[in-house]
């Protein structure tokens, strides 16, 4: 019988013991740790780069000085001007390219009808049998 | 006062020369109370196309670069006087501007033209227009007689 009194009594304080452990765990988790299936807070990762023109990439103004750079933006057959859907530019550095090599030819540091051969072999920007857009012709 | 480039090409001569003449060049922009910032030598070069000037030919020019601040109205005597100069087989005077950064727009004129800005303006315009492909003469107008050639 005693025994019996003593069983009861321990099995009620360990249920009471453990209610007050679970409980204190629970009020832990609820304030520190946050549910971990919950969605997350973050930047879009299938974001793509932006893209940028060649010049606007390297931060560079055309210059007619430059001239060697003006001329990779010229026809080596014809000395002719590429437009924008070849070149690949934004309006602005297009804008700025036409007009700085107008300048060197008007100063005599370019040639007009042709591309000066030692700039021949120059590295290719683009290629203007793929333009970025089709040719109108 | 502005600050202007002038681009230079002058005649072959020999040095002591081309020293006389460019001291004669930098007195003019002195005197009308200019003054020069720089000036750079790019050498003596085959020019890309031949010019006339003064009666000679020139194939072949000595490539300078001023750099100066004058008052604009100055520009114009300076243009004059170098245009009589015989040493000098082309002058070109430029205002330097300062080129402001601006963001690269080459993102946006990629885009198909239902969503470029400029595209969408067009459209707007062409809204507030008569289209003349479509547009037909109403007879109710008042005029009991079409007023066009048929």
């Amino acid at each position: 019988m005693k025994m019996a009194l003593f069983k009861s009594f321990f099995a009620r304080q360990m249920l009471s013991t453990h209610q007050a452990v679970l409980s204190t765990i629970r009020t832990q988790s609820s304030n520190l740790k946050p549910d971990p299936d919950a969605p997350v807070e973050m930047e879009n990762p299938f974001k793509k780069e932006l893209k940028q023109c060649i010049l606007c990439k390297l931060n560079i103004d055309p210059d007619y000085k430059n001239y060697r750079l003006l001329s990779q933006f010229q026809s080596p057959y014809t000395g002719r001007i590429y437009p924008r859907h070849i070149t690949g530019l934004c309006k602005r550095k297009q804008m700025q390219v036409e007009q700085e090599i107008t300048k060197a030819q008007d100063f005599a540091y370019m040639p007009y009808t042709y591309k000066h051969k030692i700039f021949l072999k120059d590295p290719k920007l683009f290629d203007p049998e793929n333009p970025v857009r089709s040719h109108r012709f | 006062m502005p600050t202007y480039e002038l681009a230079l090409l002058l005649r072959n001569m020999p040095k002591p020369e081309l020293k006389t003449s460019l001291k004669r060049i930098s007195h003019a922009i002195f005197d009308c109370g200019g003054i020069i910032r720089n000036i750079e030598n790019l050498g003596f070069r085959p020019m890309p196309y031949k010019s006339t000037a003064h009666g000679m030919t020139h194939k072949e020019a000595n490539y300078f670069i001023f750099k100066i601040d004058t008052p604009t109205k100055a520009v114009i005597d300076l243009k004059e006087e170098y245009k009589r100069d015989v040493d000098i087989v082309r002058q070109r005077f430029f205002k330097v501007k300062e080129e402001e950064r601006k963001a690269c727009t080459l993102e946006e004129e990629l885009l198909p033209p239902a969503y470029r800005e400029d595209v969408q303006k067009m459209i707007q315009i062409g809204k507030t227009q008569v289209n003349r492909f479509t547009y037909k003469f109403k007879y109710n107008s008042g005029l009991d007689y079409y007023p066009f050639q048929k």
